[in-house]
C-alpha cells in the first residue's frame, strides 16, 4: 500500500519509512507541509503519518485540507505535544489515530496495522500473534486449532483487535456490546473477557486486565 | 562595632510628632496669653473692690486741730476692711507723710498728685499684695491692700478652664489626625495585603482601582517592574517549553532507530550497550516532557483555560491509557477505583499532575507491586489518591521530595526528580492540598491531592 510520511525531523522520517517498507508499504516523504499538500492533492494514499509541528503549514491545517477534498486516507497523526485537546483537535479534524512522541516501534507498526485493518474488506483473513481471524467467516485459528467463539466472545475480541495498544474501559465495552440483548455488568464482561482469554490461549495472554478500569490488547511481545 | 540596624522610618509617626510638638506649643502659647488676661481681669475685677473702701476711709478723716484722724468706728472700720479670703490692711497718712492710723509697715506709695489714686503690687510682712492708693484733695494718702489669694483663685480658674480647652482640642486634633492618617494608609495596607496574597508565579499588574495620587505612582512604577518581569519570564518560558518541545523529535528519532537497530541480529555486548541508549534516550524523552509540563504550570494562567469543568474520573481515565503498558512492563498492577470529582481548573495541568504521580509511584514500586489510583469526594471534598507497594518516603524526607531535582538518596530507580514538583506546582496553582501519607496495609506511599470544596459547587448538576 502506498504510504505518505509527513515529517521535517529527518531521522525520525528515515526510522518511519524504514518501519513501513519493512510492514511492505510504499513510503513516499515529505518534509514540508507545501510538499505534502501538493502530493496529497495529486496521488492516492492509503495511509498519512502526519506530523503536527511542521515548520510551514501546520498539520491541522493539512488534515482539513485532506478531509475537505474527501479522502479517505488514514490518518496517524504525530504530536510532540502531550496537550489533550491536540488529540481530540486532530480526531475532530478526521485523524483516525494520534501518537505522542516519542512512541515505540510496535506501538507505531500496532497502531499502524489496527488502521489499516479496520478499512479493510471483512473477507480478507489476518494474523496477529499467531492467531488467525477470519473475519467474514467470525473463525479464530490459534495454532492451526479452530476456536469456537460465542458472539459476544467474538464481539469482544474484534473490538480488543481493532484497537491495540489501547486500554478499553468496561463502560466503553458495555455501550458498544450491549445490542446483542441487554447491557452488560461489569461483572458479566469480566465473566466473557475471561472466558476469551482462557479459549485462545496462549495468545491470551496478551489480553491484560486493567484493575477497577478495562482491558488492554498488548502489542509488545511478553 | 556593628551599629543597630536603623530604625524604619514611619511617616506616621513623623506626621504625629511634628503635629504634638505643634500641639504643646500651641497649649503653651494661649496658657501664657490668657494668664495675662486672667491677671488683668483679676485686678480690673477686683482693684475696684479695694479703692472703694478707700475712698470711704478717705472720706471720713477729720483735719481737727490736734491734726487729722479716721473719724469712723472701729466697727465700721472693721466692716469696711472685711473680706472672706483675703487679708485686707489699710493705712493713713497725713500730709507731712505722718502715719494717722491703719497698719505702720505697709510700704510707702509710689509719688502721685492729690486726688489721684493708683494701684501697685507690693510685699507685705512677706505677702505679696495688691494696694490701691488714693491722695484726698486735701493730701491724706490712704492706701488698702489685700493679699492675692481671690485674684490667684480666679486667674487659676481661669486658666484651668482654658487649659482643659485648649488640651481638649489639642488631643481631639491629635485623635483625628491618627485616624485620618490610618484612613489615609488603607490603600498601602490593601496594597501590602494584595502582595502578602499573591503566590510567587503571579506576575499580574497590581489593581489601580482609585488609589490615592500619592499611592498611584508606586503602584504604576511596581506594575511598570511586574510587566517586564513577566515579559521576561514569559520569554524564558517559551524558550524552555520550546526547547523541550524541539527536543522530543530528535529523541523520538533516535529511539525509535535504537529499537530498528534493537530487531536485528546482535551480540550480547552491543545488544546491552544499545538496550543501554534506548533506556537512556527515554528518560531525556521523559525529562523533555516533565520540563515542558513545568513550565506550562508556572506560566501565567492562560485565559479561558483555568475556569475548564474537569471530571477528575475522565483525567484518569486518559491515564489509564498512556501508563497502563508501561505498568505491564514493569509488571505492577495498576488498577483504578474511579468515582466523579468535579473540579474547576486547567486539565491540561490536570494531566500533567495525574501523569507525574502515576509516573512515579510506577518508578518507585518494584515488580509485583501495586499502584491505585482512586478519585472521588469525601464529604464533598473532590480528591485524587496514587496508592503504591513501594518503599515509601521517610517522614524526614517528605518536604524535600517536592523540590526539584532532589532524588531521595539510594533510591533505585532513573526518576528526575521534577515529578512531585510538577505536581506540587499543579495544586498550589489550584489551591489544592497534597498530602504524603504512610499506607496502612502494605508500606508504601499514598499521595493524596485534595481540591478545594467549593470548586465542585461550581460545577453544574449531573
Amino acid at each position: 500500500m502506498r504510504a505518505l510520511v509527513v515529517e521535517d525531523d529527518a531521522l525520525l522520517a528515515e526510522g518511519l519509512t524504514t518501519v513501513l517498507s519493512r510492514a511492505g508499504h510504499t513510503v513516499v516523504r515529505a518534509t514540508t507541509g507545501r510538499h505534502a499538500d501538493v502530493l496529497l492533492a495529486n496521488e492516492e494514499f492509503a495511509l498519512v503519518v502526519l506530523d503536527i509541528g511542521l515548520p510551514d503549514i501546520d498539520g491541522f491545517e493539512l488534515l482539513r485540507r485532506l478531509r475537505q477534498r474527501r479522502s479517505t486516507a488514514n490518518v496517524l497523526v504525530l504530536t510532540a505535544r502531550d496537550a489533550v485537546e491536540d488529540r481530540i483537535h486532530g480526531l475532530d479534524l478526521g485523524a483516525d489515530d494520534y501518537l505522542t512522541k516519542p512512541f515505540s516501534v510496535s506501538e507505531f507498526e500496532a497502531r499502524v496495522r489496527a488502521m489499516l485493518r479496520r478499512g479493510l474488506a471483512p473477507e480478507t483473513p489476518w494474523s496477529v500473534a499467531g492467531m488467525t481471524v477470519d473475519v467474514a467467516a467470525k473463525r479464530v485459528r490459534v495454532n492451526n486449532r479452530n476456536i469456537d467463539l460465542t458472539p459476544r466472545e467474538w464481539a469482544l475480541l474484534d473490538l480488543f483487535l481493532t484497537h491495540p495498544g489501547r486500554v478499553i474501559s468496561k463502560d466503553h465495552i458495555a455501550e458498544r456490546i450491549f445490542t446483542f440483548d441487554e447491557p452488560l455488568s461489569p461483572n458479566a464482561i469480566e465473566v466473557h473477557v475471561s472466558r476469551l482469554r482462557t479459549k485462545i490461549e496462549p495468545v491470551g495472554s496478551h489480553l491484560r486486565t486493567v484493575r477497577g478500569f478495562g482491558y488492554l490488547w498488548d502489542v509488545e511481545d511478553g | 562595632m556593628d551599629k543597630a540596624a536603623p530604625r524604619p522610618t514611619s511617616i506616621r509617626r513623623q506626621l504625629l510628632m511634628f503635629l504634638a510638638s505643634a500641639a504643646v506649643m500651641m497649649v503653651a502659647f494661649s496658657a501664657l496669653a490668657t494668664f495675662w488676661v486672667a491677671l488683668h481681669l483679676a485686678n480690673s475685677a477686683y482693684d475696684r473692690g479695694l479703692l472703694d473702701p478707700a475712698f470711704d476711709i478717705a472720706d471720713n478723716v477729720s483735719l481737727g486741730a490736734s491734726g487729722a484722724h479716721v473719724d469712723l468706728p472701729e466697727k465700721a472700720l472693721e466692716a469696711l476692711t472685711y473680706d472672706q479670703v483675703d487679708k485686707v490692711i489699710f493705712q493713713v497718712r497725713s500730709r507731712e507723710n505722718a502715719i494717722i492710723d491703719g497698719v505702720p509697715d505697709l510700704p510707702s506709695p509710689p509719688e502721685f498728685a492729690a486726688g489721684e489714686h493708683l494701684f501697685f503690687d507690693g510685699n507685705y510682712r512677706g505677702e505679696k499684695i495688691r494696694v490701691a492708693a488714693l491722695r484726698s484733695p486735701s493730701g491724706i494718702v490712704v492706701q488698702v491692700g489685700e493679699t492675692l489669694n481671690k485674684r490667684n483663685r480666679l486667674i487659676e480658674e481661669i486658666l484651668v478652664a482654658e487649659l482643659l480647652a485648649t488640651t481638649l482640642v489639642a488631643l481631639a486634633s491629635i485623635a483625628l489626625a491618627w485616624f485620618g492618617l490610618t484612613r489615609g494608609l488603607v490603600p498601602v495596607e490593601r496594597l501590602r495585603r494584595e502582595l502578602l496574597t499573591r503566590t510567587p508565579g503571579d506576575l499580574r499588574s497590581l489593581t489601580e482601582n482609585p488609589s490615592p495620587v500619592e499611592i498611584a505612582p508606586v503602584i504604576n512604577a511596581f506594575n511598570q517592574l511586574l510587566d517586564h518581569l513577566r515579559d521576561a519570564k514569559t520569554m524564558q518560558q517559551r524558550f524552555l517549553a520550546n526547547a523541550a518541545h524541539q527536543l522530543r523529535t530528535p529523541l523520538a528519532g533516535l529511539q525509535m532507530h535504537l529499537e530498528l537497530l534493537l530487531r536485528q541480529e546482535l551480540s550480547a555486548d552491543v545488544r546491552m550497550e544499545i538496550e543501554r541508549m534506548h533506556g537512556a534516550t527515554v528518560r531525556a524523552s521523559r525529562l523533555a516532557t516533565q520540563l515542558l509540563a513545568l513550565a506550562n504550570a508556572e506560566s501565567a494562567p492562560q485565559a479561558g483555560r483555568e475556569h475548564e469543568i474537569v471530571d477528575l474520573l475522565t483525567l484518569a481515565s486518559v491515564s489509564a491509557n498512556d501508563w497502563a503498558p508501561r505498568a505491564f512492563d514493569l509488571k505492577i498492577d495498576l488498577g483504578f477505583a474511579l468515582e466523579r470529582a468535579v473540579i474547576v481548573g486547567d486539565s491540561l495541568l490536570l494531566a500533567e499532575l495525574v501523569d507525574n504521580l502515576i509516573d512515579n509511584a510506577l518508578r518507585y514500586t518494584p515488580a509485583g507491586g501495586r499502584v491505585t489510583v482512586t478519585t472521588g469526594c469525601s464529604d464533598g471534598v473532590p480528591y485524587l489518591s496514587v496508592v503504591d507497594t513501594g518503599p515509601g518516603i521517610p517522614l524526614t524526607e517528605r518536604g524535600k521530595v517536592l523540590e526539584r531535582f532532589y532524588r531521595i538518596t539510594g533510591t533505585p530507580g532513573e526518576g528526575s526528580g521534577l515529578g512531585l514538583a510538577i505536581v506540587r506546582e499543579v495544586a498550589e496553582r489550584h489551591g489544592a492540598e497534597l498530602e504524603i501519607e504512610d499506607c496502612n496495609e502494605d508500606g508504601g506511599t499514598c499521595v493524596r491531592v485534595r481540591f478545594p470544596k467549593k470548586a465542585a459547587t461550581q460545577a453544574p448538576p449531573g
